[in-house]
């Protein structure tokens, strides 16, 4: 175990130094100045040796190897730096937004699982009856329509003509809590109904295959109740799969919530990323590259060890 | 059997407190608190990337800068030059401007503003290494010296024409000379209260303005939106009080709508730009130039790109409002697709020629120009490849003439034919410039209108910069686009200032109150 863990620590640090890497020469290759984009945000005028002062200012004005070395020693103390664009403490601005991301992620899970999982459940029971065929089709519906189409018409259905909702924002839980989940149900809603689809999909296969085992037969036959004979003996079984899916899916979701925050203006980490390529921000991007690189890399590890906990044939 | 009764009742209790805590949620947002707390939420397009009092970076910026530092001069509720920290004025002779400070004015730190702050502020944009924006326009400047705690003298080295327009810019703030680099030390009407970057900047109250009785407002909160269906939503579910660039698909909305209205301005304008850096392209030869300015049919372009909202733009670009009336039929194109079919053989082209147009898939407006204009070029032969690239890949291709033709608009800073310097001068190349382009003739008539402190030979030498612009054709001229803040029916006050002027309006905050 203790190997192991060795082993994989050091691949991570690998991999990041990596992930670090491309993310610096691809941002090198990428046209656009952020000193010149800085002085001409919305269409102004500026002159070069304004430019060429502020590219001084940012650090830009160093050879790319001089700056290489100087992100990777930064890095190696994890120390983000400062942001290019306003000098604002990077880590700061991490800390502050990646907990509203992963409050957007775990609440769309919640949405997820208690819709997904008893919709499921039902439609798996009764299969080919009229709900499981009305909500297949649903759910079917959910995974193709865009995120963003989602988002627009909750938005246009709840904000502008119902005006029961804010269009967008963020209000801090401290400062006033009703608010505070007004704004969060709608783009939690909306990055939910992809999760929904998997969730539901994978319970209703999930249950469809354990339904047909022998014990579940075994335990209708001796006379349980049918609602005990569904509880223990068939999603007690079927859920273990929806747990890992979701659980991947919550990783990949870190990364992806890019749209749904945009649309709705919620100042999560991917909103960040955003803006810091738009103003071509290089420390920020990386950054925030690097902060999801890393979770993702622990999730994984954190799903490693779960398992060969779990299952003792797997030895680690 | 118990265990599973308490199962249920848990269950349905917990699906009671869930159906009740969601309808306390939804409820209606008549019953949130609204203006009550007489703060202005003003919804911006982008948010503020950062804020330098000199450096420019951005209108988002602008309008931020606005309300918390103030210049000598600035403008008032219907965008005619008045003092602002500057009491009055003396021109003593075209080369000496002598300001005198107000005496009521103080910074939010509660010192007084003096003339040694204003020689700390100036000196700040005009010294060796500075990125300031007005760097370039206010090197005319030979000194300014404090001749006593409120008086200020400014000696230039030549007539400047525009010397009040350019004191009352965004970026020619006077600062505290307390200030850090980290921290101005402004003079406006409010001052930062909180921010949160990329989010929103609360603002508050500053008590000891200048101007008794003003701002109205208790405060502002600045909440940006950069998704323009979003920011119109918001203000539509009442989130905000006020945005800035209404989309022009929303316009019809507004007018239509008994909560909402809107004030606009006809003011920055669209147009293209050639690289004619190389002698082997057919855009180096102004006759191309020149047909191009007779292809395009500009109304299609206002239709299309800005919903009907514009003007068309047929010759040099004197901004509405100006103080010099230059139309002149001759110096203008019409659209005119035979002319610009004879004038591309009279340059050797009769077949046309193949091309890349450049815009940005950033900004709509940007490329629902570029596919109208592509369309008409193809009318007469010229194949036009759209290359869209967003914003910051533009910039750089713009600098670099990675482009044949390319769409951009802007504005001036002022109403007078000399905003367009920074656009027609080739002393400084950029890309909001045709790249190579370089006119000895613009660049002399530019020179002399800013020297020039006499309005009628000024009248005269733009009179001749727009026969040049149409000869030379630096850029076609497409539309003006209206530019449109709009707000609830609530909020009193706040109005377009006119022409290139139209990004200074938030100057009406200032007067702006909910009635």
């Amino acid at each position: 175990m203790l190997t192991f863990l060795l082993r994989r620590s050091l691949a991570a640090i690998a991999m990041l130094l990596v992930v670090g890497t491309i993310i610096f020469s691809l941002l090198m290759i990428v046209p656009g100045d952020p000193a010149e984009l800085l002085l001409t945000t919305g269409g102004g005028s500026t002159t070069q040796e304004a430019v060429d002062a502020l590219r001084k200012q940012m650090g830009l004005d160093k050879p790319i190897l001089v700056q290489y070395v100087g992100f990777l020693s930064d890095t190696v103390r994890f120390d983000f730096g400062r942001s290019i664009i306003d000098g604002a403490e990077i880590a700061e601005a991490i800390g502050l937004r990646l907990p509203r991301t992963l409050e957007l992620i775990i609440a769309a899970a919640i949405i997820a699982l208690s819709i997904g999982i008893p919709a499921g459940t039902t439609a798996a029971l009764r299969v080919g009856g009229m709900f499981d065929r009305l909500t297949s089709a649903l759910m079917a519906l959910l995974t193709s329509v865009p995120v963003f189409v989602v988002g627009t018409l909750l938005i246009y259905l709840f904000a502008q003509v119902l005006r029961v909702m804010p269009a967008g924002g963020y209000v801090a839980l401290q400062d006033d809590p009703v608010a505070h989940f007004r704004a969060l149900i709608l783009p939690a809603l909306s990055v939910s109904l992809g999760l929904l689809a998997i969730v539901f999909r994978m319970t209703r296969a999930s249950v469809l295959e354990m339904r047909s085992h022998d014990w579940v037969r075994t335990a209708t036959a001796k006379g349980l109740r049918r609602k005990l004979v569904i509880r223990r003996h068939i999603l007690r079984n079927a859920l273990g799969p929806v747990i890992t899916v979701v659980g991947l899916q919550l990783g990949i979701l870190l990364g992806s919530t890019v749209l749904v925050e945009f649309v709705y203006n919620w100042p999560g980490l991917s909103g960040l990323l955003v803006t810091a390529v738009e103003q071509r921000d290089y420390p920020t991007v990386r950054a925030v590259i690097l902060t999801v690189a890393a979770i993702f890399i622990l999730i994984n590890l954190v799903i490693d060890i779960l398992y060969s906990v779990l299952d003792p044939r797997i030895r680690l | 059997m118990i265990k599973s009764m308490e199962g249920v009742v848990g269950r349905r209790t917990v699906l009671m407190a869930m159906g009740a805590g969601i309808s306390a949620l939804a409820m209606p947002g008549a019953v949130r608190a609204q203006a009550a707390d007489n703060i202005l939420r003003f919804g911006l397009s982008t948010f503020p990337p950062s804020i330098t009092p000199h450096g420019n970076t951005g209108q988002a910026a602008n309008t931020v800068k606005l309300m918390m530092l103030r210049g000598l001069t600035g403008y008032d509720a219907d965008g005619k030059l008045t003092g602002e920290l500057a009491e009055s004025w003396e021109v003593v002779d075209p080369l000496t401007y002598v300001f005198k400070l107000r005496p009521n004015a103080v910074f939010h730190n509660g010192n007084s503003v003096t003339a040694a702050d204003v020689v700390f502020s100036i000196g700040k944009i005009i010294e060796e290494g500075s990125a300031s924006f007005l760097k370039n326009d206010l090197s005319a400047i030979e000194s300014i010296e404090a001749v006593d705690d409120k008086t200020v003298k400014i000696t230039l080295s030549s007539p400047l024409a525009v010397l009040l327009d350019l004191l009352a810019n965004f970026n020619a703030s006077v600062i505290s000379a307390e200030s850090t680099d980290e921290n101005a030390i402004g003079a406006g009407p409010f001052r930062m209260k909180s921010q949160e970057r990329g989010v929103y900047i609360e603002l508050e109250r500053f008590a000891d303005f200048y101007d008794t009785g003003k701002p109205i407002v208790a405060g502002i909160k600045f909440i940006a939106y950069s998704d323009e269906n979003l920011r119109f939503a918001a203000l539509e579910a009442g989130d905000v009080d006020l945005i800035e660039y209404l989309p022009w698909q929303n316009f019809d909305q507004v007018d239509a709508s008994t909560t909402l209205k809107m004030t606009s301005a006809v003011g920055p304008f669209m147009f293209l730009l050639f690289n004619v850096s190389n002698p082997d392209s057919p855009l180096a030869n102004p006759k191309v130039r020149q047909a191009i300015g007779y292809a395009v049919k500009r109304q299609d372009v206002v239709d299309a790109a800005f919903a009907g909202r514009g003007e068309e733009l047929n010759g040099f670009p004197n901004p509405p409002g100006s103080p010099f009336d230059l139309s002149n039929p001759d110096a203008e194109w019409s659209y005119d697709p035979e002319k610009a079919k004879a004038l591309l053989a009279e340059a050797g082209y009769p077949d046309g020629f193949d091309c890349t147009l450049l815009a940005t898939s950033t900004y709509g407006m940007h490329q629902d120009t570029a596919s109208v204009v592509q369309a008409y070029l193809q009318i007469i032969g010229i194949n036009a490849t759209l290359d869209l690239p967003d914003w910051g890949t533009r910039v750089t291709a713009g600098k670099e003439g990675k482009y044949d033709i390319a769409v951009h608009g802007t504005a001036g800073y002022y109403n007078d034919p000399d905003s367009l310097y920074s656009l027609l001068h080739s002393s400084n190349p950029s890309y909001l410039q045709s790249f190579g382009f370089k006119s000895e003739v613009i660049d002399d008539l530019l020179t002399r209108g800013r020297e020039e402190s006499d309005p009628e030979k000024r009248k005269a030498i733009y009179q001749e910069l727009a026969v040049a612009y149409f000869n030379e054709v630096p850029q076609v001229p497409l539309n003006w686009r209206q530019q449109a803040y709009a707000m609830s029916d609530k909020v009193n006050g706040f109005n377009a200032f006119p022409g290139f002027l139209t990004f200074a309006s938030p100057y009406c905050v200032d007067d702006t109150s909910f009635g």
